[in-house]
């Protein structure tokens, strides 16, 4: 409630912009456009990024270009969970680090 | 006959209270004088918040209902004096009656999940670590809502240190409803922990994932029912269970409990941010075991620092929502199985002040204008 303005931005709207380009708009306005093979390389589970060190286990080149999303979805009021047709779907993205990746 | 005199006879006609005019003329009076009284929490007018409802008159008399956003309002008493006071004042009203009722007004969160569906807010009860009076807090602050007589359940999700059963003396489920448990009741409020499906005894040792579907089915596979409020009380710290449940279960908001001094306050700290960062909002703090009143000399004895949840508070800019004293009675009563807000003792009016103060951030927080989606799900088109 009194936590910096971007704390509390949500989504209030998400769509499939073209075939590899999701849309949201947040809450305070602010539209993005994400490239969704570039979503699934900025991926930062624990499979794709080591826990402990931060440093980068997925290799981005080894990303498909023919990857997509099959499937978004809300966790809690935080975040989405994307899966992809690669078979990832452990990717948790918060939305702070969407807007983040947005800028 | 002059406009002047056909006004004042249509006056005279009205203070009689007969005739078609006259009703017009006082539910119109009725509704600008309560264009003045103001909701202390909405800070707008009980009229354009849509609460006044079923304004009549007849035969002198006027019936107003006023709908507040919650049973709990801890100013109810206040408003309806104030209410009756303006419409006692208008000539020709010889008597009214102020009715005070709620309808619960849902969280922006709306849960998307059917054994949630008409729960209409989830409040988390948390701590930074153990030995605050978490569980006292959440029992006691799930039964004084209920006795302002909001319909209430309580999940126990400290699934290695469940109290609540003990606390409240509750049975254990008897009935399904298809495929969900019908939780038991005890006072009024439905109930729902661990020991109910086991022995109360026996140590709960169990692997994260398998706490993590019991929580799940605590939330999905109980028959709530219909809720103005579900009460879950948090294990203390912030790990895997804590995570699970604001990832399932949409909460309203966060009730953070804490002790006066300097190194409860700062576990309090870790939990207020992860709750900021699953963006579930403080509704504030309660600190317990703030002072203990001498039975000889009726004095406040601050026994540790005083004032660490107030400077908590002030620092995370949320409000304190309660100070509870310590108050032999409250651990008795609790020993014994009876809340203490069935009581009347120093601590039961302060968690029934507590109570109103978290029911009215919740209507605060409903009422806001930002609105981002509850749940979303995208199915994506590929070529």
């Amino acid at each position: 409630m009194t936590t910096p303005s971007d704390e509390n931005v949500r989504v209030s709207n998400i769509w499939q912009q073209n075939d590899r380009t999701l849309g949201i708009e947040w809450t305070d306005g602010k539209k993005s456009l994400f490239d969704v093979v570039e979503l699934r390389r900025a991926c930062r589970c624990a499979v794709c990024v080591d826990e402990w060190t931060s440093a980068k286990i997925l290799d981005p080149k080894k990303v498909s270009e023919q990857v997509r999303p099959k499937n978004i979805e809300s966790v809690g009021r935080y975040a989405l969970k994307i899966d992809f047709t690669d078979g990832h779907s452990t990717g948790i993205y918060t939305f702070n680090y969407l807007r983040q990746l947005g800028n | 006959m002059s406009l002047i005199k056909s006004i004042s006879e249509k006056f005279q006609k009205s203070s009689r209270g007969d005739g078609i005019v006259s009703e017009q003329f006082i539910k119109q009076e009725v509704l600008n004088r309560l264009a003045t009284v103001m909701d202390p929490d909405l800070h707008k007018d009980i009229v354009s918040l849509g609460f006044v409802k079923d304004v009549s008159f007849s035969g002198g008399k006027v019936s107003v209902t006023v709908e507040l956003t919650t049973p709990a309002c801890p100013v109810k008493e206040k408003l309806r004096t104030q209410c009756k006071e303006l419409i006692d004042g208008i000539s020709g009203v010889t008597s009214s009656e102020v009715t005070m009722t709620a309808r619960t007004r849902a969280s922006e969160q709306r849960a998307t999940l059917d054994s949630l569906a008409h729960v209409r807010n989830i409040i988390a009860v948390a701590s930074g670590k153990g030995g605050v009076g978490k569980s006292t807090t959440a029992v006691n602050l799930a039964y004084s809502l209920a006795k302002a007589g909001s319909k209430v359940g309580l999940l126990d999700a400290d699934v290695y240190g469940p109290s609540i059963v003990k606390m409240t003396g509750v049975g254990a489920p008897k009935e399904m409803q298809g495929s969900l448990i019908v939780p038991p009741e005890k006072n009024g409020v439905k109930i729902i922990s661990t020991p109910m499906f086991g022995t109360q005894d026996k140590a709960t040792i169990l692997r994260g994932p398998m706490v993590a579907q019991i929580i799940k089915q605590f939330l999905t596979q109980v028959s709530w029912g219909d809720l103005d409020y579900l009460v879950i009380d948090y294990p203390p710290g912030t790990g895997d269970i804590q995570l699970t449940l604001s990832q399932i279960a949409p909460i309203s908001g966060a009730v953070i409990v804490t002790t006066p001094q300097e190194v409860s306050i700062i576990d309090v700290r870790k939990a207020v941010e992860m709750f900021v960062t699953m963006k579930v909002p403080i509704l504030g703090i309660i600190e317990t075991m703030s002072y203990f009143v001498c039975d000889g000399c009726d004095k406040k004895h601050f026994i540790f620092k005083s004032g660490g949840g107030t400077a908590l508070a002030r620092q995370l800019g949320v409000p304190v929502l309660g100070e509870i004293p310590m108050d032999p009675a409250v651990a008795s009563f609790a020993d014994q199985g009876t809340p203490i807000v069935e009581h009347n003792t120093a601590g039961a009016s302060a968690y029934l002040e507590a109570s109103g103060k978290v029911a009215a951030q919740l209507s605060i927080l409903n009422s806001s204008d930002a609105k981002g989606l509850n749940h979303f799900q995208l199915t994506w088109e590929s070529k």
